[in-house]
């Protein structure tokens, strides 16, 4: 670890005690979302849309109703019609179609049955007639002048009424004088890119139970976010937030991909119609055609720099196929370009809606097509000025007080420090292996703040109860007891850190936007220092003083007054719990904020690979990851989050993409055809983390688990050029690829 | 935003009065209609170097330098 300014010796805070759900996770214990069975329960089955775009002309479901084991059926008409200006109508409807399908995938009808083979024997009886629709298949066919429409019901956002229409967003970012810094600059380099949808790979399909009783649906769910799990079943039920209540389960991975619903609606639907607990689950070829996937893109950028490295302007034109439904991710696209001083910069973008599953995010959304492409043109700068990548970045990097593409200064951020870590260290110190060549990339993510809520109880023993409401998703359980133990100053292991459902904790947002160790961690911090204030006045009654004279030093309360001698006679946590009955009664604190002051995060990517130039293969021979975490809580969780994000970067980059027929069908669902890296494809990705403290946060927390995804596809393109003089634009590199690229030299 | 302008009728600089973040919305609101409902769909605002969510009722000065933003939000 590189602490570059964190000179605090925090005692629990940066230590790595072993994680509070490890024992549970490695023996199979834990139990994730399709780990529960309740007595009686049915099971579900989908029924889904054969085409890109169709109008459901009927659907006939009483064959499928008369079969043995059937329960209950389900279609679009059996919830509440929403106005589609309800911030839930896409939801609902992309739960289940109503009265159209917008790809090929989308439910149409489920089914509930004794069995699951009874269930999808069922759900193949249902007659469903369509009338095929024009379907608009790429990004181009979107915005083409007269297209068809993806989906009536969509208004491009942030504007003036209009007519429907096939962008959800334009933006336009400007600043400067774009085109007289293009003529005056004395290098400029343009080049267009291209990368198709991905998916997040979690390994844990969509799974739920519902028990739908006394008229309220009771939901045993993973997920990153219950309280949203809640509001939105809820909403596509049409009924109040307190009809639900959502247990979550552990989370096989999310990465974005489960912020929002598929099933639970559905399964409650069933289990109100049943009678019955009804179990859902996606099957891996449903999770990749019915889920979300991350947009594609097209992106064309230019950037101009003169001789001596100054990067003066940059001129970006972006669009994101998002798929059948709304969504802003060209806007965020837009928003995420940060990581250089650009006086002048125009930023073009769109977001355009394809008759594709409706995407969801996936870890930094939209920033890594970004950083992709305008890395790719850093890099070409610097090989043509003959300079070091990393000195021109050094050059140009944004520090407090630059504007981002928004126009709003960065508060305090730690690029240059990641830079300069980078070139320190051993891997850049080194020179490549023989037959390897090397790359690196800057990447940028601005981590969110938003509402959280924690309850601290102390037992009468002195240990201590940490709820949340933060599905724990990559480590944020043991951060959270780390940041209690060294505020009341007690050890690590003497605190349970726990997720509570929906109706034993207070409102929290969904862990996404690198938000939990950061804002769900300043409501526990809040709540422990509420609960010292208590321990203080307890200690008080007891010692028989004032409570201004009574400090908090280290897990006890000191007085003077107490035992004599400067510090006097110090009484323990354990000590005051102990006689909490007699002092006042138990000794618990809520907090709930809004946390404002999400401390953006940088990371810096190297990569050294080789190329077999007769396969097309890149084979990643040494790759480093260098981030700034602000304060690393627990370091091996973050180390843990840059070894996840610049994995799943390295696969989007090498071999990951949907391939679709020409009727829009993912030809490739399942993982032998959709290829994620695994464990055997890649060396150790090795770890630096860099430490620039975020000042609002009580211990300097910033975000860790999404920049680690931006820099990798940029680090491998760039170290391919370099090992074979061949700019890949368009993603994956995958062999043929590559090879065809090659064969072009 | 550029896109903003559309309500402005092209104008990039415009003054607003207010206490608050929502009440320089809704003066902008008054003065230039859909404005501040595009400002108040995008429920962020980077406020003196600080993202805040949803800042309705976060107060500003003459001093006060407000970013409206996209939700962003994450995965």
């Amino acid at each position: 670890m590189t602490a570059t300014e964190n000179s605090t010796n925090y005692k629990w805070v940066g230590t790595r005690p072993i994680r509070h759900d490890g024992f549970d996770k490695v023996v199979g214990k834990a139990r994730f979302g399709a780990d529960l069975d309740l007595p009686g329960q049915l099971h579900g089955a989908f029924v889904r849309s054969p085409h890109a775009h169709a109008r459901i002309v009927s659907i006939d479901t009483s064959a499928a109703e008369a079969m043995p084991g059937v329960k209950a059926v389900v279609t679009g008409a059996d919830f509440p019609a929403l106005d589609p200006t309800h911030p839930n109508f896409d939801t609902a409807v992309n739960c289940m179609a109503r009265g159209e399908v917008y790809y090929h995938g989308h439910a149409v009808a489920a089914v509930a049955a004794t069995t699951k083979a009874e269930a999808k024997a069922a759900a193949a009886a249902v007659k469903v007639e369509y009338e095929a629709l024009p379907a608009v298949l790429s990004i181009a066919d979107s915005m083409a002048e007269g297209a068809p429409l993806a989906n009536p019901n969509n208004y491009t956002k942030f504007a003036p009424p209009g007519d429907p229409s096939n962008l959800a967003t334009i933006t336009n970012l400007a600043r400067g004088d774009v085109d007289q810094a293009m003529a005056d600059a004395d290098v400029v380099v343009e080049m267009s890119f291209d990368c198709a949808h991905v998916h997040q790979g979690y390994i844990e399909p969509h799974a739920c139970v519902v028990d739908y009783g006394d008229g309220k649906a009771n939901v045993w769910c993973s997920s990153q976010g219950h309280f949203r799990v809640r509001s939105m079943t809820a909403d596509v039920l049409g009924v109040d937030n307190s009809k639900v209540k959502v247990v979550p389960a552990e989370i096989g991975g999310g990465f974005g991909g489960k912020t929002t619903v598929y099933l639970e609606p559905i399964a409650a639907k069933l289990s109100e119609k049943s009678g019955k607990p009804v179990k859902l689950l996606m099957t891996r070829e449903e999770v990749l055609r019915g889920s979300g996937p991350a947009p594609s893109a097209e992106l064309r950028i230019k950037i101009g720099a003169t001789n001596d490295g100054e990067l003066t302007a940059i001129d970006g034109w972006m669009a994101y196929g998002v798929g059948a439904f709304s969504d802003m991710a060209g806007l965020i696209g837009a928003m995420s370009v940060a990581s250089y001083k650009f006086p002048n910069l125009r930023m073009e973008t769109y977001t355009a809606l394809t008759n594709t599953p409706k995407s969801a995010a996936y870890r930094a959304p939209s920033a890594p097509h970004a950083a992709w492409a305008i890395e790719s043109v850093v890099d070409e700068i610097a090989t043509e000025l003959g300079m070091d990548p990393i000195d021109l970045r050094l050059k140009n990097a944004a520090v407090e007080g630059d504007l981002t593409a928004m126009g709003m200064p960065h508060p305090r951020v730690g690029l240059v420090e990641c830079l300069e870590a980078l070139k320190a260290s051993d891997h850049y110190q080194s020179e490549p292996a023989e037959g390897t060549s090397r790359g690196m990339a800057v990447g940028f993510w601005f981590n969110i703040g938003e509402e959280s809520s924690a309850t601290v109880n102390l037992n009468e023993d002195g240990t201590a109860n940490v709820i949340t409401g933060s599905p724990d998703i990559g480590g944020s359980r043991a951060s959270m007891a780390l940041m209690a133990a060294e505020t009341l100053g007690i050890d690590v292991y003497s605190i349970t850190p726990i997720v509570a459902d929906t109706e034993s904790v207070g409102f929290t947002d969904v862990t996404e936007g690198s938000r939990a160790t950061f804002a769900t961690g300043k409501a526990v911090v809040e709540a422990c220092e509420d609960l010292i204030e208590q321990l203080k006045a307890r200690a008080a009654t007891i010692m028989g003083v004032d409570v201004g004279e009574v400090a908090w030093v280290d897990g006890a309360a000191v007085s003077p007054g107490h035992g004599g001698g400067e510090g006097g006679d110090p009484l323990t946590l354990a000590q005051i719990t102990a006689q909490a009955k007699r002092t006042g009664g138990p000794l618990a604190a809520t907090a709930s904020l809004n946390a404002a002051g999400a401390g953006p995060s940088f990371a810096v990517h190297c990569a050294d690979l080789k190329v077999d130039e007769e396969t097309g293969e890149v084979e990643i021979v040494r790759y480093t990851a260098v981030q700034d975490a602000g304060t690393a809580i627990h370091p091996s969780y973050v180390e843990g989050q840059m070894q996840g994000g610049s994995v799943q970067g390295i696969g989007w980059a090498l071999n990951e993409e949907y391939i679709y027929s020409a009727d829009g069908a993912m030809e490739n669902a399942s993982f032998l055809d959709y290829r994620i890296p695994v464990a055997s494809d890649l060396p150790l990705i090795e770890t630096i983390i860099v430490e620039v403290p975020n000042p609002a946060h009580p211990y300097g927390v910033r975000g860790v688990g999404e920049t680690g995804i931006v820099p990798p596809m940029a680090t491998i393109g760039n170290a391919v050029k370099a090992a074979t003089g061949v700019r890949m634009t368009s993603l994956p590199m995958s062999p043929p690829k590559v090879l065809k690229k090659l064969n072009e030299r | 935003m550029s896109q903003h302008r559309a309500f402005t009728g092209g104008v990039a600089v415009v003054q607003a009065d207010g206490a608050t973040v929502g009440q320089i919305i809704d003066d902008l609101e008054a003065n230039y209609p859909g404005l501040g409902m595009a400002l108040r769909a995008g429920s962020s605002a980077g406020i003196d170097g600080e993202i805040h969510a949803e800042p309705e009722y976060v107060p500003v000065t003459a001093e006060t330098e407000i970013y409206f933003l996209a939700p962003v939000v994450g995965g």
